[in-house]
């Protein structure tokens, strides 16, 4: 879970001698000269000394092979949406919003070149160019290298500005499945902790999940946040290494915790109870694995320097996005087993990483565990088990061999027969609530927001008596923002035996603080970030064609009867013709925007 | 051996109240007092009076060991040698000074002697416990969590699970946090709160929609049958202000209308409940005075201010029995436990003694009984600077009701090679969760026959009362 921390300054660890005991600061100074040097340094706490020499020399454990990739799945299916609406139906799974080009291509070129376009967009501007870009990384009197909130700046901005916004659409979905929060980092350039993060994600979406996985291990937020940041092997007065990533990696983000079948459903014995994946004892092993890490600050140019104001000095912003250094005489030296995979106590801790990662990354409950939430993230709360499991397939084998390949998941998900099956009145099961952060965003790329001094000054929306309920990258815990198997009670939901993760976050005050909040911002707009209706003000006059191309945009023509007549109705009330002024025009597309936006038809993504 | 229990067969007065709802429906005159006086236990939730449970939830599982801390010398020295790494009484590694302790040293009233002649100290920031430990309005339950039925370390470790059944998915935090609120695995919809709010339901006419109560987001805790958890805001109810501008038409029949589709009438559901209650609600809050003072910036207080609120407010909502969650987060120290718990102690501390303050206020102090909860307890062993997750930890009930000023249970020994405890001072519980539950339950209402319906796994253990709440 997530952790809060006033740890001392960098700086304290720089001065520090490299002898001074346990603290995480000469810990790091050690790594450096480790990594430096790579020499064995001296023994750091009088533990069993680093070269192994006490004990007969017990051979490393060799990295495996990988195992043989599992059987081809059939090719993806290509479908040429027939109408807007099944088209707009398709990008508003993949994405955000939809544009009148994402149409047009889609229904000319078919959904396979629509996402082989999308996967070869070029990475847009990260967010610590971002940052860098506002100048956020300044070390002055000021001390914006404290403040969270330019990391809340950093997130608004990324998701609603810049054309890749599949790319981030798909990040956002990591985000809630590897989760870190802002909220939980304290400490020096928390904007930069966090965006350093998002960052991989980003950079990974399109990639391999096992790239993934090892670059958010020895990511800085990840290592703040679930603390192998200054994890250190067992010693002689009782220390124990920190058992928080060995838990999390494999409870929430690989293998879960009770054995699955391939299609996602749970494995069960004699006794018709589900089985356990992992004990505690796994836990206490494989924590082993992640002891040595540390935050590096002084790689691709980092530094630290005094400043008269602060009593220790302060590091530039680089080690938030390099990986972890590793100090290997940090790292514990007792033999490992987990998950039936023992690890010597004289493998190499680098080699003992990749040993573990890849016990992850092979473990047959990990394409089916990642597929079946990325289904629920994407498409529908309740997937069927053989969606689930062809989704699986093409994690364990894209067609080419490969394991773990995101691009072709993500295909895979979208192209399914079970998500492209247009919804009818007879399965009123399928779908999922659309996320309040998710909401916002396609509403602010519909509206065509814009920050005039491009500082997407929008904070923290967590708030729900009064805001969204929700913000990106600030979960309350690891277990984000709600779990995967969340049933609302004494509902209908919960008497069909069915699930509704996202169901957690509404309540009586999150549902009328939402619709409060929507109706301030869609004719406001939030902050410095304001709504532009661009598209629509030409044509404010027509409302037919106003609510026709808003139902369209942001709901794939899901809006019920009932609620068009509703919406038309109300601004038809507001007489707009062409030379009303365009104070009104606004008001009255904003009004369209807030009646779709809390309408039940819309907040249920089917 | 394991009960298996038909929750179900046990809803007595439910069952009783449905069928003579049938029989009514069907003109039979089966006045609901005749059916009631039937049952023969139905006595303790018809009474006239008011009680409410009020649960507060540490999320993140606390830290046991520097919340009730050793203090004699002995105890403290094996609880530093642990902490720190070495002798000594100052504040080292993850150990508190010694010295610090003075002032929340405690006394238990009865003078009973605990296992190794330990005496405890409550963590520095909780003096306002102290004094409502010492005035006998604090009861401390020693090593409590979840059981199937009591289990040594040799059955913890024994092979045999059958004979030897443990909780599922212990030391995994959201596992955990499901389990201590609902007494049933993650997947369960309905927890121990909620139950109870259907067991009050059923015993009279009442309101299933202000019976049960969060003020900290969706809890299965309050969650019941019939009983619907309502969320209140730390403010009171939030009005939907469209509701009273020029579009309200629209926005009634847009946010409220029926609809086929499960999860879009499932919205429509809530929102439903949000603008029926909310005029009762906030009228009714405006009724209230209150002039206790809440400690500001302090997350728990705000939720805790509302509750006594709303407990104040219901000599107009007339229901007579409540359940409320309150929660508060970040105890998950794997790291920074020295820097961080002391901020939560002193947020605990503040939040329940003006909480307590409130109730003595509002004339309620012997009708309302709060009790802490939290994923688990942590090891007593370091990790550097925090502590991992555990299993059984110490519980604070507090109320005029409370028997209080005494411990309850036995002391887990300072030691993380005792049998009291599975590897790294991760105790072993001796007290289960369903005995914690089933004293709070019988002081609330329920019969010694109804509590299984509540706590299944009741059965397998042969105290079921722990006496920390006066009868009444």
């Amino acid at each position: 879970m997530q952790e809060l921390e006033q740890r001392a300054d960098p700086a304290s660890v720089v001065e520090a001698p490299a002898n001074s005991g346990d603290s995480q600061g000469a810990a790091f100074v050690a790594a450096a000269a480790a990594l430096a040097l790579s020499a064995c340094g001296s023994g750091e706490d009088g533990g069993p000394g680093s070269s192994g020499s006490r004990t007969p020399q017990i051979p490393p454990t060799p990295i495996p092979p990988a195992p043989a990739p599992g059987p081809v799945p059939p090719p993806p299916r290509d479908i040429v949406p027939a109408t807007h609406a099944e088209a707009a139906r398709f990008a508003l799974q993949a994405q955000f919003s939809v544009s009148e080009a994402d149409i047009t291509s889609l229904k000319s070129g078919g959904v396979l070149a629509w996402l082989d376009a999308r996967y070869n967009e070029p990475l847009g501007q990260t967010g610590v160019a971002w940052l860098d870009s506002r100048g956020h990384d300044a070390i002055t009197v000021e001390r914006r290298y404290r403040r969270r909130q330019p990391g809340d700046h950093m997130i608004w901005n990324q998701l609603l500005a810049g054309p890749d916004q599949m790319r981030k659409r798909i990040a956002l979905a990591l985000s809630e499945l590897f989760v870190v929060s802002l909220s939980g980092i304290n400490f020096l350039h928390p904007a930069y902790v966090i965006a350093g993060y998002w960052d991989v994600l980003t950079a990974n979406a399109f990639g391999n999940f096992r790239k993934l996985l090892e670059a958010l291990t020895l990511n800085a937020a990840v290592g703040f946040f679930l603390s192998t940041r200054g994890s250190a092997r067992e010693n002689s007065s009782g220390r124990q290494p920190d058992e928080n990533y060995a838990r999390e990696v494999m409870q929430l983000f690989t293998i879960g915790l009770y054995q699955m079948n391939p299609d996602g459903t749970p494995k069960l014995d004699a006794e018709n109870k589900p089985q356990d994946t992992l004990s505690q004892e796994d836990v206490v092993n494989l924590a082993r694995v992640f002891t040595g890490y540390d935050w590096d600050y002084h790689s691709n140019g980092g530094s630290t320097r005094p400043v008269e104001w602060e009593e220790n000095p302060v590091p530039s912003t680089h080690f938030a996005s390099n990986p972890m250094g590793f100090n290997p005489n940090r790292h514990s030296t007792t033999e490992v087993n987990f998950l039936g995979q023992k690890i010597t106590g004289t493998t190499p801790g680098r080699d003992a990483l990749q040993i573990a990662l890849d016990r992850l990354f092979y473990h047959e409950n990990t394409g089916p565990f990642f597929a079946r939430q990325m289904i629920q993230r994407l498409v529908t709360s309740n997937p069927s088990p053989a969606y689930v499991e062809r989704v699986a397939l093409v994690f364990g084998n894209n067609g080419s061999g490969v394991r773990g390949d995101l691009k072709a998941v993500w295909t895979a998900i979208l192209t399914d027969e079970e998500a492209r099956a247009m919804p009818t009145g007879a399965d009123t099961l399928f779908g999922k609530l659309r996320e309040p952060m998710v909401r916002f965003v396609q509403w602010g790329r519909t509206a065509e927001v814009a920050s005039d001094d491009d500082e997407y000054q929008i904070g923290d929306l967590s708030q729900m008596d009064t805001q969204l309920g929700q913000s990106p990258l600030r979960s309350p815990t690891v277990f984000n923002f709600f779990r995967a198997g969340y049933v609302p009670p004494n509902t209908e939901i919960a008497t069909a035996g069915k699930q509704a993760p996202e169901f957690q976050l509404l309540n009586e005050s999150s549902t009328a603080g939402y619709i409060n909040f929507m109706q301030s911002v869609t004719r406001k707009g939030i902050e410095d970030v304001k709504p532009n209706y661009t598209t629509l003000l030409p044509v404010a006059h027509d409302v037919s064609r106003v609510v026709y191309w808003l139902n369209l945009q942001l709901t794939a023509n899901q809006l019920s009867d009932e609620t068009l007549a509703a919406v038309t109705s109300a601004l038809r009330g507001y007489n707009i013709t062409e030379s009303t002024v365009t104070s009104a025009k606004l008001d009255m597309l904003a009004t369209a925007c807030f009646l779709i936006l809390i309408s039940p038809d819309y907040l249920v993504q089917k | 051996m394991k009960r298996i229990v038909n929750k179900d067969e046990l809803w007595t007065r439910r069952v009783v109240l449905q069928r003579a709802m049938h029989l009514s429906a069907l003109g039979v005159a089966t006045p609901l007092a005749i059916n009631l006086a039937a049952v023969g236990e139905a006595a303790a939730f018809d009474a006239s009076d008011y009680k409410a449970l009020v649960c507060v939830f540490m999320i993140g599982g606390n830290d046991y060991a520097n919340t009730l801390v050793p203090y004699d010398p002995a105890n403290y020295a094996l609880y530093h040698q642990i902490r720190a790494g070495g002798p000594g009484e100052e504040q080292a590694g993850i150990a508190l000074a010694r010295a610090d302790l003075v002032a929340t040293a405690l006394t238990p009233g009865d003078s009973a002697v605990l296992t190794d002649n330990l005496q405890y100290a409550l963590a520095p920031q909780l003096s306002g416990l102290k004094a409502r430990f010492d005035a006998n309005r604090l009861a401390i339950l020693l090593n409590v969590g979840p059981l199937i039925q009591p289990t040594t370390l040799a059955q913890y470790e024994s092979a045999n699970r059958a004979a030897n059944p443990l909780p599922p998915r212990l030391f995994s935090h959201n596992d955990q946090q499901s389990l201590w609120q609902t007494d049933g695995d993650e997947k369960s919809t309905h927890g121990w709160g909620g139950r109870l709010g259907d067991l009050a339901l059923s015993s009279g006419p009442s309101n299933s929609l202000l019976t049960c109560i969060s003020a900290s987001g969706n809890a299965v805790f309050v969650a019941g049958q019939d009983a619907i958890p309502y969320q209140v805001g730390q403010n009171g109810a939030i009005r939907i202000k469209a509701l009273d501008g020029p579009l309200r038409g629209a926005v009634r029949n847009i946010i409220t209308r029926n609809s086929s589709h499960v999860l879009e009438n499932a919205c429509a559901a809530v929102t439903r409940r949000s603008i029926e209650l909310e005029g009762r609600v906030n009228n009714a809050l405006r009724g209230v005075t209150l002039t206790t003072e809440f400690p500001r910036s302090n997350l728990l207080a705000n939720q805790l201010r509302v509750v006594a609120r709303m407990i104040g407010a219901n000599a107009t909502f007339g229901v007579k029995r409540q359940v409320f969650f309150v929660s508060f987060s970040d105890f998950d120290h794997h790291k920074s436990l020295m820097g961080q718990h002391p901020v939560l102690m002193k947020q605990l501390n503040d939040a329940l003694g003006a909480f307590y303050s409130a109730t003595v206020e509002l004339g309620v102090a012997d009708k309302v009984t709060t009790f802490t909860a939290s994923d688990f307890g942590r090891s007593l062993a370091s990790n550097a600077d925090g502590t991992d997750h555990g299993w059984g930890s110490h519980h604070f009930v507090l109320g005029a009701a409370v028997n209080g000023g005494r411990f309850y249970g036995t002391a887990p020994h300072v030691s993380t090679s005792t049998d009291d405890q599975v590897g790294q001072g991760r105790l072993l519980p001796t007290i289960s969760l369903d005995q914690f539950g089933a004293t709070l339950a019988e002081w609330f209402g329920c019969t010694p026959s109804e509590v299984p319906g509540i706590l299944p796994n009741i059965g397998n253990f042969s105290n079921t009362n722990l006496g920390f709440l006066k009868p009444g």
